[in-house]
């Protein structure tokens, strides 16, 4: 059985449940908890202290948002301009519309070349258009190469984060996966002993496999090349050692210019990791004779990125460099971790980004799985304003529902309305204050405290207390204030 | 590719119609501003001190020397690695070749035979400092990408000359639009986090990075 | 100096007291205060469920109110958000210039209390004591949407009798959230136990905040462990002087 990343219905937004149903069993797995909680504080941390070293921090994230802003704006001519530039260099760019089409072109690509084996670099991408599973229905079995991933398909599960993405499985438990598929049994469970494991059971693929698929975190319009940051350098061996190349990007994420990635970089990885750079950053152009593969092929992947970029609000979703940093800092995801949200993309940006590539047809509970603290805004390099374009995306999933006969039998959409029907005038304001003290008075306690509700109030009551309602409302005590002075 | 054009067109129709009217005024990126530091204050001394010590937080090995002793430096840093066969590219400086090692020099080796040596040692584009970034762009005295690759063990020479405090100067040291087409941008050695957040240094790609800091134009 | 006081619609309904402290605070500061009695809610419940076009009239009528008012005063910083943040893109989608300018012209004047204090009336020490050992927790709504700053430590600072105790981490989320806590109560639960552990680790006596949304929260989980904690909205703190202490709440 391969691993899954994805034909895992944990992660795909059709058949993933609602937030907070895929939310519970989570919340009560401590040892995921713990873990979750452990890697977003180091993380924090160490991106707290560069980003305080760094003076121009602010400088450059206005300088980023307005780089990001201004190629989505040209984004046709930028996308036109890298595939002429890349193209003369040796490589070939194809266009998929949608996820579909995406995985058919490197089948053919794949066909083409007669591989039977693919080592693949860490890409978001190809489990957003669910490569792998296609792949072994294929009879090409993919090689993961990122520790985490390797990690992850090995234990045949699921990412949870985007950057660190076996965040919420610990040392023992890599300890296990490995000793089961690499067949050592006696191997230790110290990072540096499971790490030495993966380099070398890698090293060989990475030698004699001559087919690799990989992403890219920015294409340079200006030059046609691709630039990859990673850690490890298994994507170094990725981009360099094999005979064929396939690099997957999302339409967006092209930068207008090389020099361009001198804010890009410097917001990167200290975003990500907490690291100034990187270990490694790689930059090629098309194909050059004798370093690097003689076949180079870029995929570019729509799949619902070009309806994001028509919705004035929602446009700025794509600016996203897929840091993580919004992840980190989400209190949220720090209890729940990744699998929650149903999605390859988790956390505040999956919560606008995966409802949306979905053409809001799905994933429709997680924009509302956000308390709108506003802390993800707050350390987005690119500025993306996501407690904005959540409420936008929660007033879309509202105006669905109000065409459909089920929101007569939803509590909450009731409750709304009936709320809104109260606070439209004082006089139905202050009767609804009224009913509600006599509605609510048999759930008072000794204590004046309300220990159990029904309903929807049950949800509150379930953890908390709730003081019963005074006898005097704050405007009843003035009006009758007033009508003592005088 | 022709296959796939009528989803390039569809796509790039797609595009248009949703980036109809364009807010910003600037239609060139250049045109964007930008108040983010690009040049650095420090002096020399201080710089290549700044380098010096980001580069130890990775744990790579920093010692410097003048010029003149380049050769005699590279002999020293050899000698102590323990280690005997070389790989070298085929630009490098005929000096930098001291007897007593086992030299492979890179005139289309199989990917095996670097495989077998112990470690490699290149020349330098660019050092940036407030990173300690070593940058490179694989001329013929830094080598084809796998030889920095596959080998554990990394000497670079860098030239102070070379050091520039910020990533932007790196930029605008680099000549016009279209070079690099190739480069390697190594900050410390290869490292994962991956397992409990705990940093493992060296998954793939050299372990060990030594650098000699040449102290020219002192 | 006048003020008009927006008491919001569930301070109104449930923290009365808290109403009572503002009004007790502000006219022994000499402010002369009006509240006008047709004022309902600023529709931030119905604007962050996604009931947008519900929230406009909200705001429609909220502008209509306070469009001559001297000062809004507003004992609660996310209605003060909602306000400043969305009131400015409702109008604009509502495509209605007139309400639109009439709203801009109002924005200014508008104040969540700590803001009034330190702002409009330019004082830090109001005069109060509460000598009892206090935490402060920063509600995300002040601190990412108002940006207020260390206003309320510095009127904290100045109540004599005070020993503030700081939460290791003020600024990380309550896990409230308006409707979320109703929506998402099993993640809002967690981040409330996750929150409380730190408040409840300083060993104050109170937890004190701009919003009693937040301390609703909080206090709410306090009462049900039986915590020896209680939480007390800002202004009760500021109200309260030597012969008169704050209104005791169970």
């Amino acid at each position: 059985m391969s691993g899954t990343l994805t034909g895992h219905p944990v992660l795909d937004p059709r058949l993933a449940p609602p937030f907070p149903i895929a939310a519970l069993p989570l919340l009560r797995n401590a040892q995921l908890r713990e873990n979750v909680a452990h890697a977003t504080d180091v993380i924090q941390s160490k991106r707290a202290r560069l980003v305080a070293e760094k003076t121009d921090w602010q400088e450059l994230r206005r300088a980023a948002a307005a780089i990001r802003s201004h190629t989505l704006e040209h984004l046709g001519s930028y996308l036109e301009e890298f595939e002429a530039r890349c193209t003369a260099a040796g490589g070939m760019v194809h266009w998929a519309s949608d996820a579909a089409e995406a995985r058919a072109i490197i089948l053919e690509l794949l066909r083409q070349e007669q591989a039977s084996e693919v080592i693949k670099i860490k890409t978001m991408t190809s489990a957003e258009i669910q490569l792998n599973p296609a792949l072994e229905a294929a009879g090409i079995h993919a090689y993961e190469t990122d520790l985490a991933e390797l990690i992850l398909q090995l234990g045949e599960d699921e990412p949870s984060h985007i950057v660190v993405p076996a965040l919420h499985v610990n040392r023992s438990q890599v300890r296990e996966i490995f000793a089961r598929s690499m067949g050592l049994k006696d191997l230790p469970d110290d990072p540096k002993a499971l790490t030495a494991a993966a380099r070398t059971y890698l090293r060989q693929k990475f030698l004699t496999i001559p087919t690799a698929i990989g992403g890219a975190n920015f294409l340079i319009a200006e030059t046609g090349s691709v630039a990859v940051v990673e850690s490890e350098g298994n994507g170094r061996m990725c981009l360099t050692l094999p005979r064929t190349l396939i690099t997957l990007a999302g339409i967006e994420k092209v930068l207008p210019r090389f020099a361009d990635l001198e804010v890009m970089l410097q917001l990167l990885a200290r975003s990500a990791t907490g690291e100034r750079m990187s270990p490694y950053t790689s930059l090629w152009t098309g194909v050059t004779p004798g370093d690097g593969p003689e076949r180079f092929h870029v995929v570019l992947v729509d799949n619902g990125r070009s309806s994001i970029l028509a919705r004035p609000t929602e446009r700025q979703t794509l600016r996203c460099i897929r840091c993580a940093a919004c992840l980190n800092t989400c209190p949220v995801y720090r209890q729940t971790g990744g699998h929650a949200y149903g999605s390859v993309y988790p956390g505040p940006i999956g919560a606008i980004l995966t409802p949306q590539l979905m053409h809001m047809e799905y994933a429709q509970s997680l924009p509302f799985a956000s308390s709108l603290c506003g802390a993800c805004y707050e350390v987005c390099p690119v500025k993306i304003d996501i407690p904005k374009v959540l409420l936008e995306l929660r007033a879309q999933v509202v105006n669905q529902e109000r065409g459909r006969a089920a929101r007569l039998r939803d509590p909450m959409f009731i409750g709304m309305k009936v709320a809104h029907a109260i606070l439209a005038g004082a006089r139905r304001f202050r009767a609804a204050q009224w009913l509600g003290r006599i509605a609510l008075r048999p759930f008072i306690r000794k204590d004046g405290w309300i220990h159990t509700l029904p309903s929807l109030g049950a949800k509150w009551t379930q953890t908390r207390d709730l003081r019963g309602l005074p006898s005097q409302s704050f405007r009843q005590w003035w009006t009758a204030r007033g009508k003592e002075e005088r | 590719m022709s296959a796939s054009a009528p989803s390039r067109q569809l796509i790039l129709d797609r595009i248009r119609a949703a980036t109809q009217n364009p807010r910003q005024s600037a239609s060139n990126a250049a045109e964007l501003s930008r108040s983010y530091i690009r040049r650095g204050k420090l002096g020399v001394q201080e710089r290549l001190k700044l380098m010096i010590e980001r580069l130890r937080e990775y744990d790579a090995e920093v010692v410097d020397c003048v010029p003149e002793e380049v050769p005699a430096a590279i002999g020293a840093e050899l000698a102590s690695s323990g280690r005997r066969v070389f790989v070298a590219p085929e630009g490098l400086p005929a000096e930098w070749l001291v007897a007593g090692f086992d030299w492979k020099i890179d005139r289309g080796l199989e990917n095996a035979e670097i495989e077998q040596a112990e470690g490699v040692v290149t020349a330098a584009f660019c050092g940036v400092a407030d990173s300690g970034t070593i940058l490179l762009h694989h001329s013929p005295s830094e080598g084809r990408r796998v030889l920095t690759l596959l080998p554990d063990w990394h000497l670079c020479i860098l030239y102070a000359s070379q050091v520039v405090e910020t990533l932007p100067e790196y930029f605008d040291r680099c000549p016009s639009p279209g070079t690099p087409v190739l480069a390697t941008y190594i900050s410390g050695p290869s490292a994962t986090a991956d397992i409990e957040m705990t940093r493992i240094k060296g998954v793939h790609g050299p372990r060990f990075l030594n650098v000699i800091l040449v102290r020219d134009g002192d | 100096m006048r003020a008009s006081l927006f008491i919001t619609c569930y301070n109104d309904t449930l923290f009365p007291e808290t109403g009572r402290a503002v009004v007790r605070l502000l006219e022994r500061l000499g402010v002369e205060l009006e509240f006008h009695p047709q004022q309902t809610c600023c529709g931030q419940m119905h604007a962050n469920t996604g009931f947008r076009a519900e929230a406009f009239s909200q705001a429609r009528r909220f502008v209509a109110l306070y469009r001559n008012a001297e000062s809004v005063v507003i004992p609660s910083s996310s209605c003060v958000a909602m306000i400043r943040d969305q009131y400015p893109g409702l109008f604009e989608e509502l495509g209605n210039e007139s309400l639109r300018s009439e709203f801009a012209t109002l924005l200014p004047r508008i104040y969540e209390l700590s803001e009034f204090l330190i702002d409009r009336l330019g004082v830090e020490d109001v005069g109060a004591y509460f000598p009892h050992r206090v935490t402060y927790h920063a509600s995300c709504h002040s601190l990412r949407g108002l940006h207020v700053g260390d206003r309320p430590m510095r009127l904290l600072s100045k109540v004599r009798g005070l020993e503030l105790i700081p939460l290791e981490i003020m600024e990380r989320c309550c896990g409230f959230g308006g409707t979320f806590s109703i929506k998402n109560a099993d993640v809002s639960s967690a981040m409330l136990s996750a929150k409380l552990e730190d408040v409840l680790s300083t060993r104050a006596e109170y937890c004190t905040a701009l919003d009693n949304s937040c301390l609703m929260h909080l206090g709410g989980a306090m009462h049900r462990q039986f915590a020896a904690m209680r939480t007390i909205h800002l202004a009760q703190i500021l109200s309260a002087t030597e012969g008169s202490p704050p209104e005791e709440v169970a």
